[in-house]
């Protein structure tokens, strides 16, 4: 439960609203810190959820398909230009942000993954991967401000980290298919 | 058996909740951008003018209703910006051009509102203006010294301007078209001239023919 315990601190932490302003303040801290560090939240609290309703987890996410198909909308959700942009706009935007990441995507993500198959996993991998490469290449192409609470060349540096992540997830799962795990154990 | 029953509800439930999320978010497919949705909204609400005191480029004061029985061509810009507001006064003046001459001071105003007030001042408007050969008559270039007028029109439109650090503004840009009654009809995209040229025309026709 020690995990709960750091995922709720974590959780009030980035509540705290000078910590919400700063994040917020630059667009790529917003979309590359902010939302994946209240991802992380739902994983840690995961166990506590998983511990207290192991039914509900077994019942309606035997497979791990719902969960991860949860998780996949909340993502594509969040990578629409629009809603970060009304998450700085509209409180009750904001509001979803903070549940919907951890309890809506965090969560299912930790209980869903060790349930899927290989092939679900690697499907995963890339979709994940062609949504952010298609991401990096809206943010950094685009000539226009997408956001209007963000200047154009912050724009463009969230872009680039779209490009990095894309490519982690690339390397990751080539490493994933090429290196057997059980060899170097 | 009945354990996976209720794991193919649950997919189906996700994917319904999924569905209505991203209608909702993105008001039914329509609008991925915040810029989007704000020229739907203004398009569909037509909200009127907001009463504010100009001073333009001829040191004149007077209120934006001074204009009323002819359409206003507006922007928003302030002199000081290097990138999209010459490109927007640019292509404002383009579709100047293409409207026709008979029009043009009896039916439509061309409107340049600067939000920088502290810096625009009549002289500043006046020396930018000969740049895109506006008249200062029929295509006019003025400033809100009211702040509070200014945040509240700003405000109305849903024009954000945000200042970087090297004291440049910047905004979302459109041109706006308010019609004789000061309610605002059209937000079109400011880098297609001919299209907007066309609308505005065509608009003035159907007036004329009236």
């Amino acid at each position: 439960m020690k995990q709960a315990k750091y995922g709720l601190v974590l959780y009030i932490f980035l509540m705290l609203p000078p910590v919400i302003t700063f994040l917020e303040s630059v667009m790529a801290i917003h979309m590359h810190m902010q939302m994946p560090l209240l991802l992380i939240v739902g994983m840690l609290l995961a166990p506590f959820f998983q511990k207290h309703f192991p039914q509900f987890f077994g019942t309606w996410n035997k497979n791990g398909v719902p969960g991860i198909t949860l998780f996949m909308i909340i993502v594509i959700y969040w990578l629409m230009p629009r809603t970060m942009d009304e998450a700085l706009t509209e409180p009750i935007v904001e509001v979803f942000k903070f549940i919907s990441l951890p309890f809506l995507a965090g969560i299912p993500l930790r209980d869903s993954w060790s349930k899927l198959t290989g092939v679900s996993k690697n499907i995963i991998y890339v979709l994940l991967s062609m949504l952010f490469g298609l991401m990096a290449w809206l943010y950094i192409a685009s000539p226009t401000q997408l956001c209007n609470n963000y200047l154009l060349i912050e724009q463009k540096a969230l872009g680039w980290g779209f490009l990095l992540l894309a490519a982690s997830i690339v390397i990751y799962f080539l490493s994933t298919i090429f290196i057997d795990e059980s060899k170097y154990v | 058996m009945f354990a996976n029953r209720k794991n193919t509800i649950a997919i189906g439930i996700v994917l319904m909740f999924g569905f209505v999320l991203l209608f909702v978010g993105t008001d039914g497919f329509s609008a991925y951008t915040m810029e989007t949705a704000r020229v739907n909204k203004l398009m569909k609400e037509h909200p009127v003018f907001p009463e504010v005191t100009l001073e333009d480029s001829k040191e004149r004061t007077y209120p934006f209703s001074e204009f009323k029985g002819k359409y206003v061509f507006i922007t928003f810009i302030y002199t000081g910006c290097s990138d999209v507001c010459p490109q927007l006064e640019l292509n404002q003046a383009e579709v100047y051009k293409r409207i026709p001459q008979k029009y043009i001071g009896e039916e439509i105003v061309f409107l340049s509102i600067s939000f920088d007030p502290t810096n625009d001042d009549p002289k500043v408007l006046n020396k930018y203006r000969t740049y895109f050969q506006s008249d200062g008559e029929t295509w006019r270039m003025a400033r809100i010294p009211d702040q509070t007028e200014l945040d509240n029109l700003l405000n109305e439109f849903g024009v954000i301007v945000i200042p970087d650090e090297n004291g440049n503004f910047q905004h979302n840009s459109a041109f706006y078209l308010v019609d004789p009654n000061g309610i605002l009809i059209e937000v079109m995209d400011y880098q297609e001239i001919e299209e907007a040229a066309k609308s505005v025309t065509t608009i003035l026709e159907r007036e004329g023919s009236k």
